[in-house]
This record gives C-alpha cells, sequence and structure tokens, in this order.
C-alpha cells in the first residue's frame, strides 16, 4: 500500500506535470484510434463511453471500497434522463452531457446514501437491490422510457453548432475523447485531493479514520455524488452517440461487466480503470468478429488467466515495475 | 492536418462506397445472435441462409454475394449499432439482415438513410420496426399478426371470459393489447390480465388468480424457454386442464425445439403461429431436406430459419434488380408485392408496410410418429400486421 500512497502524494516540482502527462497520454492513444482505425470509431466511441463507467466504478470500489453491483444505475438513469430531454427538444449536446451529469449525480447521491450505510456483504445485496430496482423502473415506465423497446428517436443537435453526428462516428468519437480528457484531469486532480486521500484512508482502515474524527458516511456519500456524476456523463455520451438508449444501459449484466473490467487492469487506481476497459472491451471486439459463436469462450479464458497471474490487475505489476526504475534512478 | 484529412478520409470512404457497385463481390452484414441464451435463433439464421445458398449459389448475375456474421448477443442497442456502423464502414456492405431484437433494429434503423442501406429485418418482432425507415423490410412476424387470430379462434370456440398472461416487457405487452381488443371487439370478455415479469419462475400464484377470476380460458405469451416450460406445468399441476379452463397462445411458447421438454401433458394446448417446422408442404419438406443436408439438426430448427431463408431470397432479387449497384430505393421497390411459395406457406410483401403476409396457422400439440409436434388445425390466409394494416 505504501507504493500507492507515494505515487499518488502531491508532487511540488512541476506544478499540473501529472495532469498534463496524463492529458497528452489520452490524446496520443486517441489520435491512435483516429488515424490507424478511422473504420472502427463507432466502437472506439462505445469503449469510451463504458469507461466513463468504470472510472465512476474506481471511484466508489477502488478508492473507498465500496462493494456494489448495482453501478450501471448511475450510467443507465444519466443516458435516459439524456435521451428523454433529447426526445423533449434539449438537442444541444453539451446541455444533454449536463443533463446526464445532474441526473447521474442526484442518483449518485441516493444510492450512496442507501448503499455505504452498511459494510460487507449486506452493502453487495443492497447494490444489487437499487440496481435491480431502477432496472424495474426503466422497463414499467415505458410511456417515459421506452420500455424493454428501448428509447429511440434521439437525434442530438451539431456540436457548437457546427459538427453533426453521422455513421462515420468521427464527430461522436473526438467529441468523446475531449470530454474524456477533462474528466480524467479532473479526476487525476480529484483523488490527490485532501478529500480524495481521506477516502482511501477510510478504504484502507475505516476504524482508524473514525478515530481521528473523520465522519465516514457523509464522505462515501458524496464520493458517491461524484461517482455518480462520471457516471452520468458517459451514460449521456452514450445516448448522444448511440441515439438508442435501452435496458441493457441499467442491467446487472453492465454492472457485474464493468467490475470485470476494473479488476481486469486494477481498482485504485485511474489508469487501471482505462486500461481493463481499453483491453476487456478490444480484446472482446477482436474475438467476437474473428468467431461470433464462440467468442465467449475466449474471453473466459482471458479472465481466468488474468486472476491467476495478476490478481490485482494488470496495472499492479506495471506500477512496480515503475517505482523500482524510478528508485534505481534516484540511487544512480 | 486533421482539417485537410477530414475531407479527405470522407472522400475517400465515400469512393470506396459507391466503388463497391462495380465491385464482384457484394457483402451483406448479418447481426443475430450467435451465443449467448438466444443463440439458437442466430444460428437459425445462418442456417436459413447457408439453406438459400446452397440451393441457389452465391453468384447473382455475375456478382458474387458474401455474408458476414456479427454477434448482438443481448438486446443491447449500443452494440449493435457500433456492429452496424462497422460493417457498412469497415466491411463495406451493401445490404445489412438479421436482428432479433426490437431494441437493436430501432438502433440500427437511422443509420439506414445516410449510408443507403437495405435493412431486411429477420425476427424482431414490434410493429413499429418497419416505419423507422423505408429501407427496412421485414420477413419475420409481429405479435399483433399472429395474435389477432389467436383471439377470433377463443370466441369461434365459444370462450366468454378469457384471462390473459403476457410477459412484461414489449412484445408481451403488444400481445396482450392485440388479443384485448380483437376479442372484445368481437364481444367476449377480458376477466383478468396478468403481466408477468420476466424473471419469474414460479407461476402458481398466477395460476390462483386465474382460477379465482373464473376464466374458461387463458391466453399466454412468453418468450420460448424455461419460463414456458413453467407456465404450462403450474397450468397442468394446479389442476386448471382438469378444470376444463383452455390454454391459448402463440406458437413462442410451444417451439418444436421445446416440445420434448413440456411433454404428452401438453398434448392439446392451441396456438396460432405463421410456422410449424411439420408444416406438410413440399417447399417445407425441400428446405428441411437442404438443412440436414447443411448438417443442421431438425430438432432445431425454429421460425428464425424461415425468415431468414426467405430474407436471402428478398438479397438475392434486390442484387438482381440493382446490377450490384447501391440503390436502396430501387431495391426496396423491387421486392414489394413480390409473392412466393415459402416453407412456412404462401407469402408476400405488402407494398405498403413491406411487412411480410402470410398465413397464420391454428395448431394444436400432437402426437404424431411418437414425436411431439404442432399439427395445424386451421388456416387464417394471408394475414396482413394487423397494428399496421387498418383493415
Amino acid at each position: 500500500m505504501s507504493d500507492i500512497t507515494m505515487i499518488h502524494a502531491p508532487q511540488k516540482r512541476v506544478p499540473f506535470a501529472q495532469e498534463a502527462a496524463g492529458a497528452l497520454t489520452i490524446l496520443a492513444l486517441g489520435a491512435v484510434g483516429y488515424f490507424l482505425y478511422p473504420d472502427d470509431l463507432a466502437f472506439l466511441t462505445r469503449l469510451i463511453g463504458i469507461a466513463f463507467l468504470v472510472l465512476s466504478l474506481d471511484l466508489v470500489t477502488g478508492y473507498c471500497g465500496v462493494a456494489t453491483l448495482g453501478h450501471a444505475a448511475q450510467f443507465g438513469v444519466g443516458a435516459y434522463a439524456a435521451g428523454i430531454a433529447c426526445i423533449r427538444g434539449v438537442t444541444d449536446p453539451v446541455a444533454l452531457l449536463g443533463v446526464g451529469l445532474v441526473a447521474g449525480t442526484i442518483m449518485g447521491l441516493i444510492s450512496g446514501a442507501l448503499i455505504t450505510r452498511f459494510r460487507g456483504l449486506p452493502q453487495l445485496v443492497l447494490s444489487i437491490a437499487v440496481g435491480q430496482l431502477v432496472a424495474g423502473l426503466a422497463n414499467k415506465l415505458s410511456w417515459l422510457t421506452g420500455g424493454s423497446d428501448g428509447l429511440s428517436g434521439i437525434e442530438p443537435g451539431k456540436v457548437f453548432g457546427v459538427f453533426g453526428f453521422d455513421m462515420y462516428s468521427r464527430t461522436g468519437y473526438l467529441f468523446s475523447l475531449a470530454v474524456l480528457v477533462i474528466t480524467f484531469v479532473v479526476l487525476q486532480r480529484f483523488v490527490r485531493s485532501p478529500f480524495g486521500l481521506m477516502c482511501r484512508g477510510i478504504k484502507d482502515d475505516d476504524l482508524r479514520a473514525k478515530m481521528i474524527g473523520v465522519s465516514i458516511y457523509p464522505r462515501l456519500v458524496a464520493m458517491y455524488g461524484v461517482a455518480g456524476a462520471v457516471a452520468g456523463i458517459g451514460g449521456a455520451l452514450t445516448a448522444i452517440s448511440t441515439g438508442v438508449v435501452g435496458l441493457d444501459s441499467v442491467s446487472f449484466e453492465r454492472s457485474a461487466e464493468v467490475l470485470v473490467m476494473l479488476v481486469l487492469g486494477g481498482a485504485g487506481h485511474l489508469w487501471g480503470a482505462l486500461a481493463g476497459t481499453v483491453i476487456f472491451m478490444i480484446f472482446e471486439h477482436v474475438v467476437a468478429a474473428a468467431n461470433p459463436f464462440h467468442w465467449m469462450t475466449m474471453v473466459g479464458l482471458l479472465l481466468i488467466l488474468i486472476v491467476v497471474f495478476a490478481p490485482r490487475g494488470l496495472i499492479a505489476p506495471v506500477m512496480s515495475l515503475w517505482t523500482k526504475m524510478t528508485r534505481k534512478g534516484k540511487a544512480a | 492536418m486533421t482539417k485537410m484529412s477530414r475531407p479527405l478520409l470522407a472522400m475517400a470512404i465515400m469512393g470506396a462506397m459507391t466503388g463497391a457497385a462495380s465491385a464482384d463481390v457484394i457483402k451483406v452484414g448479418v447481426i443475430g445472435t450467435m451465443s449467448g441464451p438466444y443463440s439458437l435463433f442466430g444460428k437459425n439464421f445462418k442456417m436459413g441462409i447457408d439453406a438459400w445458398v446452397a440451393e441457389n449459389g452465391n453468384k447473382v448475375g455475375n456478382h458474387t454475394v458474401e455474408f458476414v456474421y456479427r454477434d448482438e448477443e443481448s438486446p443491447n442497442p449500443a452494440k449493435s449499432k457500433a456492429l452496424a456502423q462497422e460493417l457498412l464502414v469497415k466491411e463495406k456492405v451493401q445490404y445489412l439482415a438479421g436482428v432479433y431484437f426490437t431494441p437493436n433494429a430501432m438502433a440500427i434503423a437511422p443509420l439506414l438513410e445516410e449510408s443507403k442501406t437495405p435493412l431486411i429485418v429477420m425476427n424482431a418482432a414490434t410493429s413499429a420496426i418497419v416505419e423507422k425507415s423505408p429501407y427496412i423490410v421485414r420477413t419475420s412476424f409481429t405479435m399483433w399478426q399472429n395474435t389477432v387470430p389467436a383471439a377470433k379462434v377463443a370466441f369461434k370456440n365459444s370462450a366468454k371470459k378469457v384471462a390473459i398472461a403476457v410477459s412484461d416487457y414489449g412484445p408481451g405487452i403488444d400481445a396482450e393489447a392485440a388479443f384485448k381488443k380483437t376479442f372484445e371487439g368481437e364481444g367476449g370478455a377480458i376477466v383478468e390480465a396478468v403481466r408477468i415479469p420476466l424473471a419469474t419462475t414460479d407461476f402458481s400464484p398466477i395460476m390462483q388468480r386465474i382460477k379465482d377470476s373464473g376464466a374458461d380460458t387463458i391466453f399466454t405469451f412468453l418468450p420460448s424457454g424455461p419460463p414456458t416450460l413453467g407456465f404450462v406445468k403450474a397450468y397442468l399441476d394446479n389442476g386448471l386442464k382438469v378444470a376444463g379452463v383452455k390454454l391459448m397462445s402463440t406458437g413462442d411458447v410451444v417451439t418444436e425445439p421445446d416440445l420434448p421438454n413440456i411433454g404428452d401433458a401438453g398434448i392439446g394446448i392451441l396456438s396460432t403461429y405463421h410456422y410449424s417446422v411439420s408444416h406438410d408442404s413440399k417447399e417445407n419438406a425441400a428446405f428441411l431436406a437442404q438443412l440436414k443436408k447443411g448438417g443442421a439438426s431438425v430438432d432445431e430448427v425454429t421460425m428464425t430459419s424461415v425468415a431468414a431463408y426467405d430474407g436471402a431470397r428478398l438479397i438475392y432479387k434486390m442484387i438482381e434488380a440493382t446490377d450490384g449497384k447501391r440503390d436502396p430505393a430501387k431495391a426496396v421497390d423491387a421486392v414489394k408485392d413480390m409473392k412466393w411459395v415459402s416453407p412456412r406457406g404462401p407469402v408476400s410483401i405488402d407494398p405498403a408496410t413491406r411487412h411480410i403476409r402470410q398465413n397464420v396457422y391454428l395448431r394444436s400439440v400432437a402426437k404424431v410418429d411418437g414425436k411431439l409436434i404442432n399439427k395445424e388445425e386451421q388456416t387464417f390466409a394471408d394475414q396482413p400486421d394487423w397494428a399496421l394494416s387498418k383493415q
């Protein structure tokens, strides 16, 4: 654990160096996707949408230690809110993002208030219950959400009145990428803020945190609100770029899938969340295209291999290698 | 850099797409449930298409037709849309086909006009899909199409009080509405309407409710699989059959692969559907023989293979009419009004709705030569989609 705190301790030397590095890395990767795979932008846009949800889950699971299998609720509420707003006349994409953000935050605060009251198994069960409740509502309120037919007919306007969404997904991709960069930089700042570090402390030892006078519950709820905002943005982005919101966006499978991605990449690191999403989704995409009939077996195999050889996620070995290298550099 | 490259890229892609017209290979993207709980139906898409290709060759004129498959897996519109975009942009398909779930079809629909691509829907059964784009043609069925005859049969069989029990999702609600409207229109009464959550496995309380309502007939729709078995078992175990309460359903409840699991107790269950594997015609016999030749087992044939077989026929006709050029309006015009004899019986494409008109059969589960089948008893000829056609 000491490794992690060292990495996340504020560095004084160059202000905003880490943020700039993060933004540039994502932009570079994004450019690679844009120029080398111009035919796969629709898939990459979907990937970015999911990445928001995994980042959001990382905030509560990786940074606060809250076990949840109902996190798709925040994503789905954001997506539905943006979709409904768009159909009712708010077509500006940036405004729709705002709608998703607000809806996600509210949903996050509600589920946080319920879920973080407990620890351990009751917490997990409650998170599933909240997720199922939202999924049930999305199905029942079919006059509002389209029920199992999905909410279709979402036609967002142009970004800043210039760039329209088309079937090549260029606008959708660049728009999503830009939002991801901004969100990621803000989150990088956020998890190293006193509040973020305190959440980390609560995760490591909540009793000790209590002893030094921290009230845990409101902090966890607040963190849930922030996570809800991130997930809500992802939901809104997906709704905008896809034009349809279905029950899958609030489903249990979605919640479980993103947990798998997070574990794969490494919980407790923003980069881990991103890496997990990218690796899982690309792997799934490639094998599903190569063999549409038996690809799930391959995905299962990948997961078993990861759990056996890198139980703390793929990011852990990379991080330890990194610290070793920097330490050696200092010693020399 | 980007300012220059973007229009260039767009032109390159557009060029490649229109260039496909003169090329020899015409690709057809098929999106279906190839894995997961619904994989049987996706597999049937491929079986049906393979049967058509085996009979008619992979060439239309001097154009070679190639089918590219993608897995929609579950109702996941975002994924399906991305798959369709990938097929259009990367694989440069000229036709899209397949689609098992309604929300997925809804997600793909907005792409069709921009990319000038016809979509042949081979399953998704919500009526409104064909209204989402003028380039959509459907060769499957709709809930309204199959349910309206069921209500008529129920009334004719002197049912007075009917209890409706459907799964609580789109198609179930469609079935409930169609049955209610038709049955009440004929002069019958609906005494109970239960919507059952999709995950339900214990149907005893529902059977009790139906018993208490005093209904003489139950109409039900559930997606085929474990729930249908549970429902039929609960109907038998709670003594409703013995008490003389009849069970009517659409064919989804008694698909042929499920019949052995329902067992002999299911004999006599009535259903209305557009295709029975046991349909007695030379076209169906030839179709089943072709499927067998392709390595498929007759026990896993479902309605989606017939829809895919007929869908492939439409695609061949479209390619022939446009001579391999990307011209969706002409392609769709070529198949409007088309009439042919499908393995399911005589069918035609309704020019007004672009949905298939077909016979709907009243069947009852029967044992013939030691095998449970859906025996056709009555034919409702040339049924339109009752929700779209105002007749």
